[in-house]
């Protein structure tokens, strides 16, 4: 009987300890950055678009939104292509990783996330 | 494999996964039920064959539980290999992804294995325990590892 609420216990424990983990998906907690760097690569899509910024020869990884988010904030096809000039605020989440919030093209201003900045 | 995968994410069902809102926000749903379904079915079958419940009886428990394990599992791997058309280079190249298929092979493999030689109703009962731990085990690495995906 012990041995069995023992087994028990241990499954939910485990359980509860995995589950902050998970619960909350994306922001880190990073300090907000901004970069300015040109865009040398692109993937764009769900479950959120990713670009290659080379700032001042250094690769960054900027994540940007999933297609609703940026249309949303007023991108069109083709405003985050290489050779782009793009200057991205946001969170600091890994070494050269950066979760954009807002960003700017030449001077136009594009928000992802209205609620974090 | 690149050209291949590079094929892949280019078909228009992919295209499809990779810009809808709503039908990838659906297709996540669909993964998560099929993981609850599966999940939550063999937890329990586990546990019985570890020795809980034993007033009930190992196959009636079992003929509830397994079909609705299978079933989870089927749903989890069809809308699975749709998330995985949202980017398939990229999970390809995740190393944790692979972990974590490979971690399924393994929980499918050892539940096929107890179920074609000796079976439930035959297999002594070290090899019922064993198989369950395992079962156990896996099945949640491979829940974890996938959760882990979107943040690593």
């Amino acid at each position: 009987m012990l041995r069995r609420q023992l087994l028990t216990g241990g499954l939910l424990v485990g359980l509860v300890l995995a589950a902050p983990l998970s619960a909350h998906h994306g922001w880190t907690g990073g300090e907000t950055i901004e970069l300015e760097g040109t865009i040398t690569a692109t993937r764009l899509g769900n479950p959120h678009g990713e670009v290659v910024l080379d700032v001042d020869g250094d690769d960054w990884t900027i994540e940007v939104g999933q297609p609703w988010r940026n249309e949303r904030a007023g991108l069109a096809e083709g405003d985050l292509h290489e050779g782009v000039e793009l200057r991205v605020s946001g969170e600091h989440a890994g070494e050269q990783l950066l979760k954009a919030e807002q960003l700017w093209i030449g001077e136009q201003h594009y928000v992802l996330y209205p609620g974090r900045i | 494999m690149e050209g291949w995968l590079n094929q892949l994410a280019g078909t228009a069902l992919a295209e499809w996964v990779q810009v809808s809102r709503w039908g990838y926000a659906g297709i996540n749903t669909l993964h998560v039920l099929g993981i609850a379904l599966l999940f939550g079915s063999i937890a329990a079958l586990d546990l019985r064959l570890l020795g809980a419940c034993r007033h009930l009886s190992l196959l009636a428990v079992a003929r509830l539980l397994q079909p609705l394990a299978i079933a989870g599992l089927l749903l989890a791997l069809a809308s699975g290999s749709l998330l995985f058309l949202a980017d398939p280079g990229g999970y390809a190249a995740t190393p944790l992804f692979l972990v974590k298929l490979g971690v399924i092979v393994l929980a499918i493999a050892n539940a096929v294995a107890l179920n074609l030689a000796p079976g439930l109703a035959r297999a002594s009962s070290r090899r019922l325990r064993s198989a369950a731990l395992a079962s156990l085990l896996l099945w949640l690495a491979a829940l974890i590892a996938g959760r882990m995906l979107a943040f690593v």
